[in-house]
């Protein structure tokens, strides 16, 4: 009896044992961020072996909550149940989700917690178990082990498979929050560098995780200096203090954050006032930091301060003034002037008297004061006149003069007033005239400062771009342009004019430009961007109208797709000579809703550029636009090669001296690599690689002449000995692997080394990876070299096709 | 950066299309095969997979046809794949014998047996 229990103690000691170690091998497998798919199906394979049961399944939660979707099983049979079950607490998969710890059916013949799961009817499982896998929000699933035997579950087995869900849910969450975040974040830097606003980032512990180029170069501090638990380190001394109070409020109530201080400024050695915005943000409902820009506002700051200041002084001024005051009879003669007015003028009463209107009045303005004061008196009405008189020290000083008529009995008999200094307020005034003027120029710099500071580097395209605002003395306008790169590889590129002029234009182009950034990155159609901004702006409080090209290029292709609302056509420069580019027109953007919008379509030979302008390049009034587009096209095809040089050629021969009554704004554009014959590139061994491999290969094969499906064979071969060096080759960290391909003749050579060594045929699908690259290419040769795999294949290109 | 792939579906009686664009290797196969298993109620008979507008697949997307036609089969449903004539695609298709596993339409019509 004795050795029996005994040895059933060392049973469930080895069971014990065995089970950690299925648990720690998963939790490995999550930490070497094994794919997640994968990592389902090892736990559903340990949860089979380990419990003993038939079944294993791991279900997702599907987006609506409601239903349950198997991602990955063990032991089912040929043709079982696959796809959604229901989520419902009232079923045993449902239940345990929502009781949030395993529950175990010994026997589903008695159980009355809830009814059998539609699996365990299908697989007619008398006992199971399921265990929610969660995560810090919302619940990935569950995983669930069912046995069509009676079976009863102690409670060592619960907690394994409660130990397993909560890996898979750590794992989930990583993959989920890694793909949201990585994705997200990795945009928005890229936006963010090349904005000349200053932004930061914060964690959900409101460390400062990201600070853009723009902010640097404001504190002239380091990355390492500005991250971490930071915030505030570049603030004023005076206001650091109230900026943390603040920002920890706002921070603690995940509200949104306003806050106006003097931020460090490196160039000028000193501080200069900033208006703070931050905004909590959230990915997949949960809270992760800050997001927040910092305005340059220190203009402002300083005109209002000198604006209160002048006030105040105004009417310190005006009651302590002395009140001058004087009378004059019914022909205008002054009767009388009293001791403030005399003490002010430094005269005497005797010079004063009689017909003295134009005493010490200063000689520009003695003409006006006498024909508004004849004028009055001729009416007997109010009189009041603004003019320089001279003080006791010879200043002219500013006076308000004021006359009213005054009465004996019913009839008129002259004159009294009173006058004030007004000289401190006036020349103020000159000052508010300079501080609107100095508004003008905020516009302005507005204006210069929402198009982007440098284009963004686009690998394989070479940029050029410029902006004129309007001549002297004309209004600030609203013209923009813009080049991303979108997610599908794709570069989107925009130019346009929003109608009107001053801060209100400017403004609302910059909310346009950012419009179209964000939309650029979820649609792919130029015509749906372009409708989605005008429900956009016809919807807005804002109203607006813009003439825009939003055109989406294929690096790989030179294919072009484009939307042209109200604006002038887009312009190639092809080898064979310029076009224009038709198609695609509708209404400007804010004219309709709903409203058409088109697409034309063009492929750019190898070796064009695009010429993106806004109408104040084209439009004049003494001119037709077809003869000033041919102007355009003609100044295009004259230009030089090199883009910063045809941006200047072609302003100066369009625009030539003339005084520019509109602002203009340029995109040059040329697809790079034509003619390249050789392409070397070394990337991180990570799968995210690859879509870039893809365009620096699709785009050196386009400009050999390849066609499509060359481009896509050859393409495919190297990528997929890419993936075997990313999947094989190391474990993760520090890897990277090294594509050369170079083009002799009509011969193409590729060659793909990595640092590890190849493991052929590990799977059915990495077999069938090395069948494509052979299948595909001429030749292939894998050789284990000391340090790494290479792997060299040849193709030759369809001789047909020579250029 | 993953894949870009767009997937649109539509019902058609007891077929399902799934239209993929885009492009598909490893970084986005096993989603696509989740996102078209969720696609497939248990009440469709067919699965069409329309690759017109599919520019890029690799050994992984090959390996999720596969497994799909499994997956389907084990469900009792079909799985037909549309590729037009002449596509770029075709070779590595042809190439991988994915014709066993799913059969090949030129067009959708052929596809819906119309």
């Amino acid at each position: 009896m004795l050795r029996r229990r005994s040895q059933t103690h060392r049973d469930e000691l080895t069971a014990r044992a065995t089970r950690q170690e299925a648990i720690a091998q998963l939790a490995q497998g999550a930490l070497a961020r094994r794919p997640l798919e994968r990592l389902l199906d090892e736990a559903a394979g340990a949860a089979a072996r380990e419990l003993g049961s038939d079944y294993a399944l791991v279900l997702e939660l599907t987006g609506d909550g409601r239903g349950l979707l198997v991602r990955s099983e063990a032991g089912l049979p040929e043709g079982a149940l696959q796809g959604v079950v229901s989520a419902r607490a009232d079923h045993h998969l449902g239940y345990a989700l929502t009781a949030e710890r395993p529950v175990a059916v010994d026997d589903s013949g008695p159980e009355r917690r809830f009814a059998p799961s539609e699996l365990q009817a299908d697989l007619g499982a008398a006992s199971a178990m399921a265990a929610p896998i969660r995560t810090s929000g919302r619940p990935f699933g569950v995983i669930a082990v069912l046995s069509r035997a009676l079976h009863d579950f102690p409670e060592d087995d619960s907690t394994f498979l409660e130990a397993l869900a909560d890996v898979l849910g750590a794992a989930a969450e990583h993959a989920m929050r890694e793909d949201d975040v990585r994705h997200s974040e990795a945009r928005f830097r890229e936006l963010a560098d090349t904005t000349p606003a200053l932004m930061w980032m914060t964690d959900a512990e409101a460390h400062v995780s990201f600070v853009n180029e723009g902010w640097l170069r404001f504190t002239g501090r380091t990355l390492e200096e500005e991250l971490g638990d930071t915030f505030a380190s570049s603030a004023h001394p005076e206001d650091r203090s109230e900026l943390l109070i603040r920002w920890r409020e706002a921070f603690q109530r995940r509200r949104e954050f306003r806050f106006e201080y003097r931020l460090r400024h490196a160039p000028s050695g000193g501080h200069r006032w900033v208006l703070e915005v931050g905004k909590p943000r959230f990915a997949a409902g949960e809270f992760v930091g800050y997001v927040g820009t910092a305005t340059d506002i220190h203009e402002r700051r300083q005109m209002e301060e000198a604006l209160r200041e002048s006030e105040a002084s105004f009417r310190d001024l005006a009651d302590t003034a002395p009140v001058m005051i004087w009378t004059t009879d019914v022909r205008g003669n002054v009767t009388f002037v009293n001791a403030g007015w005399l003490r002010w003028t430094g005269t005497r009463l005797e010079q004063e008297l009689g017909q003295s209107w134009a005493l010490g009045v200063h000689p520009d303005d003695e003409e006006r004061l006498i024909a508004s004061w004849e004028s009055a008196l001729a009416g007997q009405r109010l009189w009041e006149c603004e003019y320089r008189l001279r003080s006791h020290d010879g200043e002219h000083r500013w006076i308000v003069d004021r006359g009213v008529p005054r009465y004996e009995g019913h009839r008129f008999a002259g004159y009294v007033g009173a006058a004030i200094d007004i000289h401190d307020r006036k020349t103020m005034e000159g000052r508010l005239l300079e501080i609107y003027k100095r508004e003008h120029d905020i516009a302005a710099t507005l204006q210069r400062s929402l198009l982007p500071e440098r284009l963004p580097s686009i690998d394989g395209l070479a940029l050029a771009a410029r902006y004129l605002p309007a001549g002297h003395g004309a209004a600030v306008g609203g013209d923009w342009y813009d080049a991303l790169e979108r997610s599908d590889g794709r570069v989107a590129l925009v130019v346009g004019d929003v109608v009107g002029h001053g801060l209100r234009a400017a403004a609302t182009m910059g909310q346009l430009r950012n419009a179209f950034r964000a939309y650029s990155l979820v649609e792919s159609s130029p015509a749906q961007v372009v409708a989605r901004i005008n429900r956009l702006v016809m919807s807005g409080v804002e109203e607006a109208m813009a003439t825009v090209l939003y055109l989406v290029l294929d690096r790989d292709t030179g294919e072009v797709v484009f939307s042209c609302a109200g604006h002038p056509p887009p312009l190639v420069l092809a080898p064979d000579g310029p076009r224009f580019l038709e198609g695609g027109r509708s209404v400007p953007i804010g004219a309709t809703d709903p409203a058409v919008f088109r697409e034309g379509r063009a492929r750019l030979e190898p070796g064009s550029t695009l010429v993106l302008y806004t109408d104040g390049l084209v439009e004049r009034r003494d001119a037709p636009l077809a003869e000033r587009l041919e102007e355009l096209a003609a100044a295009g095809a004259s230009g030089d090669g090199d883009l910063e040089d045809l941006c200047d050629h072609v302003l100066a021969a369009v625009l030539g001296d003339a005084e520019r009554g509109d602002d203009v704004a340029l995109l040059v554009v040329r697809p790079e690599g034509a003619g390249a014959e050789r392409i070397r590139v070394s990337m991180p061994a990570e799968p995210e690689s690859l879509s870039g491999l893809r365009r620096r290969l699709g785009r050196f094969l386009h400009a050999a002449g390849a066609s499509e499906a060359e481009t896509y064979e050859i393409t495919l071969a190297v990528c997929e000995a890419a993936c075997n060096a990313i999947e094989h080759a190391y474990g993760p960290g520090d890897a990277s692997f090294h594509v050369e391909a170079a083009l002799a003749g009509r011969e193409l050579a590729a060659t793909v080394r990595d640092r590890g060594s190849w493991r052929a045929r590990r799977s059915e699908h990495r077999g069938r990876g090395l069948k494509i690259i052979e299948g595909l290419m001429d030749e292939v040769d894998v050789t284990s070299e000391p340090d790494g795999t290479v792997v060299r294949m040849r193709r030759r290109l369809d001789a047909a096709r020579a250029a | 950066m993953s894949a870009p792939a767009e997937i649109g579906v539509e019902r058609r009686g007891g077929t399902v299309i799934a239209h993929v664009a885009g492009e598909i290797d490893m970084t986005n196969a096993t989603h696509l095969r989740d996102e078209l298993l969720a696609s497939m109620p248990n009440d469709a008979l067919t699965l069409v997979i329309d690759l017109e507008r599919c520019r890029y697949l690799d050994s992984a997307a090959i390996e999720v046809l596969f497994d799909l036609s499994r997956r389907l089969g084990r469900r009792r449903q079909d799985l037909r794949l549309v590729l037009p004539d002449g596509s770029p695609l075709s070779r590595v298709l042809e190439l991988t014998d994915v014709g066993s596993a799913a059969p090949i339409h030129g067009t959708l019509d052929s596809a819906l047996g119309q």
